[in-house]
Parts: C-alpha cells; sequence; structure tokens
C-alpha cells in the first residue's frame, strides 16, 4: 500500500507553501471549510477509526465530538508535539519537512470543532521544528490561508506555536495545557476533562502531530481508502521509529499490523549485522523490554495491548546481545525518576526507590527481598496517582523483571532469601 | 441533596459534598494530607483512597477528595485494596522522612505519625541513603522551614497563594528534587505566615516562636478568643507553668473560618507573657499591696460621689463592663469610652482596630468620647477625678489636661508607650489583669460574643479590675448580682437568652445585628 506520510522526509528542509500548493497542500481544507458542515468532518475522521497516534490511541474522531457543539466562549486545539519518548523522533519529521501538512489539519480540525485558536506545543529541543512551523505559518498568513478569514471563509483560524522547556511530563495531556498556561507542568486530575475544562479553563482538545496529519488524507481520500490499511482496529499507516542495534535507523512509514520483526527487516535493513538481538521495546520506552522470542507481535494497538505492553508511539528500540539489560533498564530508570513531576506521592518516591534499587543491582548489589519490594512499589504506584506516569517507570521494570529475571538473580549478593542465578 | 453510603451506613450531604466530608458527617476518618477544607484539592498525596463498590464490578478506586458525593453511591473505607493502597503511599511517604521525631516539634500532633500508626505497616523497607536537604531554614518573619520532613503536600504553597494573597511559596525542583521553596534569596512577609505551621501536616514547618518549647503533649489547651483587634478569632491557647506558649486558630465559620493572623498569634505571646509588669499598687507615690491601692481608690470613689469621670477599656471583659456599669454608674458623673481607631488593617482577618470588645462597650450604651473632649471634660469643675482603666486613653490627656486627681486600672508594664499613665503620674494605681487572667466574654466587630476561659493566674495578690468593682459593690450593697451568673447577665442587658458562660455555644452567640457603620 502506498505511503503518504512520509512522502516529503527526505528533503534536507520545509518544504515552502508554494511548493506545497502543487503537491496539493491545502486544496482539502479550502474543499472541507468551503463545502462541509463540521459535523460532517467528525463524522468522517469518526467512521475513519482514526486513533490517536500520541501513544494512547483513543479515537480521534470521538475525541472531538466531546466539544461543545455551540460554545458560549472560546475553544481550542492544542497540537501535542512535545515528541518526549525516549525511542520517538516521528513528529519533528513531519513538522520539519512538510509543515503544511500540519497546517492543513489544524485547519480542518479547527473547524471541525470550532475552534479558532490552535496552540501547537513543541519539544523545546525541536528548534527546527519551531522555525519550519512559524515560517510556514506566516506563509499562511500572508496568502490568506490562515487568519481572521482562512481560506476566504470568513472564519478565524490563528495557529500559534509554544517552545517547552525540556520536561518529559508535558507531553502529558493536562501538564501539556499547565505548561502553555503558565503554570508548572504537572498533569490535572480528571475530571475534568480537557473538553470540558482545558487551556486556560476552555474546551479544549489535544491532538499528537501524527494524528492530524492524517487528517487532510482522509477527507481527500475517503473511509474506504483509510481503511484499506492497518488493521480493523487501528487502520491507517503509522510512522514506526527505529533505533538500536539495525542496519537503518530512522523512521518508516508502514501499515499499521506489520509485525516487529517485519519492521525490522523490511523498513530498517535488518538487525546490524554480526549482532544477535537481545531485546527490544515495542513503542517508545515506556512500553517495557520484550525478549526476541516476542519479535512476532503484531504492531497493533490492541494486540500489544494482549501481550502486556503498548504500541505506545511506534518507537521501537532494539537492543543487542552485548548490552547488558540490567544497565539497559537503569538508563531507563533514571530517565524516569528524573522525569516524574513528582506531585503525586507514590510516582514521586517509586520512580526514585526502583531507581535506587535497581542502581543496586547493576553494581551487583542486589537482595533476593528486592524482588517483592519492587512489585510493591509497582502496585502501590500504578492506577493510583493522577497520571499513567507509575504505569510509564514500571513498563520498562515490570518487564525486565517478567521477562529478564535472571538478570537480575546475577546480581544478587545479599543472602537472605536470594536465589542465585 | 444526595444519600450515599459509607461502609455500610446511609448519610445524606448537599450533592457535590466531597467524600471526606461526607465520611466525617458520619464520624469516619478518611485520611488525607494535600487536602484542606479550607483550600482547593490538589488529589495528588493519595493518602484518601476509597473504594466505590458497584454491584457486579469491581471495587473502583478513587480519591475521595476530589470526588463528589452522587446520589446511591456506595462507598468503602475499609476495603482490601484502599487500605493496601493508603500502606503502600505511607511507606512512600516515610521512605525519605528522616524520622527525628524526638527532635521535632510537631511530635504528638502530626499526621504522618498519626496515620503510620492507623493505616501503616509498622516496619520500614527503605535501606537506600536518603535525601538530605535543608533543614531548619528561616523561610520568613516565623516559619522555620525543613524540606527533609517534608512530604510535599503543597498545602502551604496554596495557602500562601488562595489564602493570604501572597504567592510567596512555590514547588521548585521535580520528581524526587522537589523542594518547597521561596523566590531565590527571598524571605516570605505575610501577616498569615503562622498558619503554615498549623496546616502543614508533618513538621515541615515549625514556628520559630515555639521551636523547643515544649512537647505538645506537656501543653494545657483551653479555648478562647483572640483579642488583639475586634474580629476576636477563636483561638485555642496551649499553655505551660502559667505561660502561654503558643496561641492557634480554632475552626470557626461565622467568625476566622480556619485561620488567624501575625498580629494576634504572635502579639498574643507577647501580650500574655508581659516583662516588666507592674504587680504593686501605688497610691500617692507610693507603693502597697495592690489590696491597700482597691481600698484606698474605693474611699477616693465614694468621697466624692458623682463627681469622677470614668473610662472604661475596650479591652475589658463584658462581664466587667456590666459591674462597671452597674457600680461605676450610680457613683460617676458620667461612663465613657474612647473608640479606637483602626489601623493598618488588612481585607483577610485583621481588622487593625486594637479594641477586642469595642462593639460591647456600644452594645451596653457606655458612651463614646473623643480624646479632645474627654480632655475638657476632666478638667471641668464639677469633674473631680478621673478613673481610668485604659492606659492608652489616660495616655492620651498627657499634656492636654492638668488633671485634679487621676487613677488607673489596668496591665501596666515597665517601658510601655503610655508611659505617661505610669503609676507614679496619677494618684491611684490598681494593678489590672491580662485577659487571660480571668473567665469572660468579648462581642467582636460582628456583634458576636465568645468565650473567652482563664488561662493563667495572675500574679500573687493581684485582685484586678472585678476585685476593685467588687470592692465597691460590697460597700454600696447592690443587691442586683447577688449569686446571678455575670455572663447571664450580660446576655439578659443584651435582650438575649440568659446563658452561663460555660452553655455559650462553641462558635459563639450573634447578639445583635452584625456590622452596622461605626463610629469613626
Amino acid at each position: 500500500m502506498a505511503n503518504y506520510l512520509s512522502l516529503e522526509f527526505a528533503r534536507s528542509g520545509p518544504m515552502l507553501l508554494a511548493e506545497a500548493r502543487g503537491k496539493g497542500r491545502w486544496a482539502t481544507a479550502e474543499r472541507v471549510l468551503k463545502t462541509l458542515k463540521p459535523e460532517q468532518v467528525v463524522d468522517e475522521v469518526k467512521n475513519a477509526g482514526l486513533r490517536g497516534r500520541g501513544g494512547a490511541w483513543f479515537p480521534a474522531g470521538i475525541k472531538w465530538s466531546f466539544m461543545p457543539k455551540e460554545p458560549k466562549g472560546p475553544s481550542y486545539l492544542v497540537i501535542n508535539a512535545d515528541e518526549g519518548e525516549p525511542g520517538t523522533f516521528k513528529d519533528r519529521q513531519i513538522m520539519e519537512k512538510d509543515p503544511h501538512l500540519l497546517l492543513e489539519g489544524i485547519a480542518i480540525a479547527c473547524f471541525a470543532m470550532r475552534a479558532e485558536t490552535c496552540f501547537v506545543y513543541v519539544r523545546g529541543e525541536y528548534l527546527s521544528s519551531v522555525v519550519a512551523l512559524e515560517t510556514a505559518i506566516a506563509e499562511c498568513e500572508q496568502a490568506g490561508l490562515l487568519g481572521d478569514d482562512a481560506l476566504g471563509t470568513g472564519r478565524r483560524v490563528r495557529v500559534l506555536v509554544h517552545r517547552g522547556a525540556g520536561a518529559y511530563i508535558c507531553g502529558e495531556e493536562t501538564a501539556l495545557l499547565n505548561s502553555l498556561e503558565g503554570r508548572r507542568g504537572e498533569p490535572r486530575a480528571k475530571p475534568p476533562f480537557p473538553a470540558v475544562y482545558g487551556a486556560f479553563g476552555r474546551p479544549t482538545t489535544v491532538n499528537n502531530v501524527e494524528t492530524i496529519a492524517n487528517v487532510p488524507f482522509i477527507l481527500e481520500r475517503g473511509v474506504p481508502w483509510f481503511r484499506s490499511m492497518g488493521t480493523q482496529g487501528a487502520p491507517g499507516n503509522i510512522l514506526y521509529g527505529i533505533s538500536g542495534a539495525v542496519e537503518n535507523p530512522g523512521i518508516y512509514e508502514g501499515p499499521l499490523g506489520m509485525t516487529a520483526r517485519a519492521v525490522i527487516d523490511q523498513l530498517a535493513g535488518g538487525v546490524k549485522a554480526g549482532r544477535k538481538v537481545r531485546a527490544f521495546i515495542p513503542g517508545g520506552a515506556s512500553t517495557g523490554f520484550l525478549p526476541p522470542g516476542k519479535l512476532d507481535v503484531v504492531m497493533d494497538p490492541d494486540a500489544l495491548k494482549k501481550e502486556g505492553t503498548m504500541l505506545g508511539t511506534g518507537g521501537i528500540v532494539v537492543i543487542p546481545e552485548e548490552v547488558a539489560l540490567l544497565d539497559a533498564l537503569r538508563v531507563l530508570s533514571r530517565f524516569f525518576r528524573h522525569e516524574t513531576c513528582g506531585q503525586c506521592a507514590p510516582c514521586r518516591e517509586g520512580a526514585a526507590w526502583s531507581d535506587q534499587i535497581v542502581g543496586r543491582f547493576q553494581r551487583g548489589e542486589g537482595s533476593g527481598d528486592d524482588f517483592a519490594l519492587l512489585n510493591d512499589i509497582m502496585r502501590g504506584s500504578k492506577q493510583r496517582t493522577i497520571c499513567v506516569f507509575p504505569e510509564a517507570f514500571a513498563g520498562p521494570l515490570g518487564s525486565a523483571l517478567l521477562h529478564f529475571k535472571g538478570d537480575f538473580e546475577r546480581r544478587i549478593v545479599s543472602h537472605g532469601t536470594a536465589v542465585h542465578g | 441533596m444526595a444519600e450515599l453510603t459509607i461502609d455500610g451506613r446511609k448519610v445524606e450531604v448537599p450533592a457535590g459534598t466531597n467524600l471526606i466530608e461526607a465520611a466525617r458527617k458520619l464520624a469516619i476518618d478518611v485520611p488525607y494530607y494535600c487536602y484542606h477544607p479550607a483550600l482547593a484539592p490538589v488529589g495528588s498525596c493519595r493518602m484518601c483512597q476509597v473504594e466505590i463498590v458497584d454491584p457486579g464490578r469491581p471495587p473502583r478506586m478513587v480519591i475521595a477528595c476530589k470526588t463528589e458525593a452522587t446520589q446511591g453511591l456506595n462507598v468503602s473505607t475499609t476495603g482490601k485494596d484502599c487500605v493496601a493502597a493508603r500502606a503502600a503511599t505511607l511507606e512512600f511517604l516515610l521512605a525519605n522522612h528522616p524520622l527525628d521525631c524526638p527532635i521535632c516539634d510537631k511530635a504528638g500532633e502530626c499526621d504522618l505519625q498519626n496515620f503510620s500508626y492507623l493505616h501503616g505497616h509498622g516496619v520500614g523497607r527503605f535501606t537506600e541513603p536518603k535525601r538530605q536537604l535543608l533543614k531548619h531554614e528561616l523561610i520568613g518573619d516565623h516559619i522555620l522551614l525543613d524540606q527533609e520532613r517534608c512530604i510535599l503536600c503543597t498545602r502551604c504553597v496554596r495557602f500562601m497563594g488562595e489564602y493570604a494573597k501572597a504567592p510567596q511559596l512555590v514547588v521548585a525542583g521535580r520528581g524526587d528534587r522537589n523542594v518547597i521553596a521561596t523566590f531565590p534569596g527571598e524571605r516570605m512577609h505575610s501577616n498569615y505566615e503562622g498558619n503554615l505551621a498549623d496546616i502543614c501536616p508533618v513538621g515541615a514547618l515549625t514556628l520559630k516562636e515555639f521551636r523547643f518549647k515544649s512537647r505538645v503533649w506537656d501543653l494545657d489547651s483551653e479555648e478562647s478568643v483572640c483579642t488583639l483587634c475586634d474580629r476576636n478569632c477563636s483561638v485555642t491557647l496551649d499553655t505551660k507553668r502559667n505561660r502561654l506558649l503558643r496561641a492557634r486558630p480554632r475552626k470557626n465559620p461565622k467568625v476566622n473560618g480556619w485561620f488567624m493572623c501575625d498580629v494576634g498569634r504572635f502579639g498574643l505571646l507577647d501580650h500574655c507573657n508581659p516583662s516588666g509588669r507592674e504587680e504593686g499598687g501605688f497610691v500617692k507615690g507610693a507603693r502597697v499591696a495592690p489590696d491597700s491601692a482597691v481600698n484606698a481608690l474605693a474611699d477616693a470613689l465614694l468621697a466624692d460621689r458623682g463627681r469622677w469621670l470614668v473610662v472604661l477599656s475596650p479591652r475589658l471583659t463584658c462581664e466587667e463592663i456590666l459591674l462597671a456599669r452597674t457600680v461605676l454608674g450610680p457613683l460617676a458623673r458620667a461612663l465613657v469610652h474612647v473608640p479606637v481607631a483602626a489601623e493598618g488593617g488588612d481585607a483577610i482577618l485583621f481588622t487593625g482596630r486594637r479594641a477586642a470588645n469595642a462593639r460591647a462597650l456600644e452594645l451596653l450604651g457606655i458612651d463614646p468620647i473623643s480624646a479632645e473632649d474627654l480632655a475638657h471634660v476632666a478638667v471641668e469643675a464639677a469633674t473631680a477625678g478621673v478613673l481610668s482603666f485604659d492606659s492608652v486613653a489616660l495616655a492620651t490627656l498627657q499634656g492636654k489636661a492638668k488633671l485634679k486627681r487621676a487613677a488607673l486600672v489596668d496591665v501596666w508594664r515597665r517601658g510601655d508607650a503610655a508611659d505617661a499613665a505610669a503609676p507614679l503620674g496619677v494618684e491611684f494605681f490598681v494593678p489590672g489583669t491580662l485577659f487571660t487572667e480571668k473567665a469572660g466574654s468579648f462581642v467582636n466587630c460582628d456583634s458576636r460574643l465568645q468565650r473567652a476561659a482563664r488561662v493563667q493566674r495572675p500574679p500573687q495578690g493581684i485582685l484586678g479590675e472585678a476585685g476593685l468593682l467588687q470592692e465597691l459593690a460590697r460597700r454600696t450593697g447592690d443587691p442586683a448580682r447577688n449569686g446571678a451568673d455575670p455572663t447571664a447577665l450580660v446576655l439578659a442587658a443584651l435582650g438575649q437568652e440568659p446563658l452561663t458562660l460555660l452553655q455559650l455555644p462553641e462558635e459563639g452567640l450573634a447578639v445583635a445585628a452584625a456590622a452596622e457603620a461605626r463610629p469613626a
């Protein structure tokens, strides 16, 4: 099946407006805004089965339908371009190479949700994404595609770029909203959900960059076309990000539902010559480690859920034999300890404590009692906090304990109930 | 209204009440740290987890502080999972806690201790090095911060922003590097800082003024009011060996909500533990025992019946004011008081009017008189002398009027600003009592009468204001007050049901229409 999202990724810089229009960008938005009703757009996205590519895979059309139909005051669209999940680097490709694709999707989504303003919250380190977006926005305002009279429809569509300040947690949608408002980037307790009380207290929908980039194609080519790709439960293509011990690490477009092995072999040139896979991460750091025996798992949100993990952002990391799994785990446990916002006690203390314990194992100072303790730390924090951060740090930790317990057992010194591997 | 079931018992609460308050109505204590009834809930400490039980479904864990009571809701605070969740939360909170309870001022009234006993594991499994952070850092005018003890509930941060309107505390850092902090290099400045030590559920924020003064279980605690302005905040006074060591606000939705100001909290310590207090009486420049001074003054008052001008103090209790009206009314040329102007009040609690019982003087019909008029009346031929219960009012006469005779009944401390009223400058001085040295009542600016307990003994021999008034009553044979409860007499005089002091409701009693325009 043909690719559509990544066609411009080979270029060295952003595609400017003149060229983008030549490639059909903005034509769909113009037709949609001039001929359709907002509900028709929402229905089309709903029927296409487009699910959010930010990691949670929530149906986008359903999310849109939560927005008020007759808003009293402003509603907002917020684009989550914070892209902080280790192993994930897909959204920057869209912003840096094909910014008009995102902007066209934004115009359509704003129309569908009756929002006049869209904030694009861009990861602070993504300076080139910010420059590309701001250039494209200026071009669009100049050309009358965005602004007070977007596409000559009399509707206002205003896009504002906001740079993050380097916190992973700000990729969580309500922490992102707090950060956008100038507050500490801490997730908000829900309810109320953003569609009721979002940015600046107004109805808000937060969508991932890649999700919105799919929207113009769905409206251009139709539901059957979109559903002809991917799986029944998750149609469409996805941008797989592959890093680690593969021949050609990078971003590759492919349908949802490929096996991890196929993604590695067919898209990324296979495992690096002479290396063997020790473990792989299916969809970004928080999805945890899987052993090589699971390489034939299907890259589909529901299939991976059955495996006890997640598709996440589709960022696959291949870990070769010569990397000690505990070292890989420590990198991630340290990362999550560093990035928990720390407002909820179980997460703040649990992320730090488990990192300290993993550190002890890494130094060969583990104890047999630590297994029960690590499990209690995860049990005491998962589903016990405002957001799902404990699930994120428990992803690598829990999967390592499940699939690679021997790596821990070999690092036990103290006796007690210790098991020696 | 919503009727719900908590632990098998039904309770009806207004819809929207959170589950902590709904459970409280059944006397079921849901433990919490970050929640505070006076602050916006954040739901981050995870201590108040309870279970929602829907038939045919596994119990659903929620945080009670942010879950609203709805009709038919079935809540369990004792389910296996929420008990385990609370124990887990406590283990997390205690992991890095220094456990320095033996040297912590909060010990004995600390929710980390209390909940550990009630909901914790009893053993610690944390063997890693603990965080080492700031200990006893002075972050305001009164507050010491111990970052190691802090459990980051953020009540303090929200209090300073939401209530004190002085958002000078923040959470700095991220994750397990989170700490409570002020702006770098700055300290807090607010009239409401002291409340932080009360709302801090652990020993992270403590009072400089109470540091190492006492274990809290050694304190004697009594309910009273603060008398340093006419808000009369409800307080609990903590004393030890006749010294006031701490004043804390006592919840009273009708007066002060949950809090009190620093002028009152720390001013009371000074007010009630006066240094250089004159404990003897004076008659014509000679130091005498207090009872001799009472007798000499009583003689002088009775010798010149109808010719003494009596100035009452807005710091007397209602009972003293009424007794003065009864006894001195017929004896004096006039009974007056000098109204006190508000100075430096704020829009929160502190009114700035340092006249706790001014409203009672008004309600009991004591005539106001300006300081200027007082100076005139004091030297009129019909005036034999001035008897003042108010050293401040007497001091205003300094340099304005050459008094024929003067008497002062008040607490006087050497070096007071009101030096003009020094015992040696008046003919008679009878040492008065502090409000904490007598039981009585006060009426605040909104006409609410509250009880003030006797929590201190006056120095040996001091008979106080009541001593003089009772001596006069004995000599004049006033029959009206025989055996009657003084507070009941006050309430009767105000047209209220005559309750005794101990019958007064905890929140006090509205004795007149609230807050009419007061004389300037």
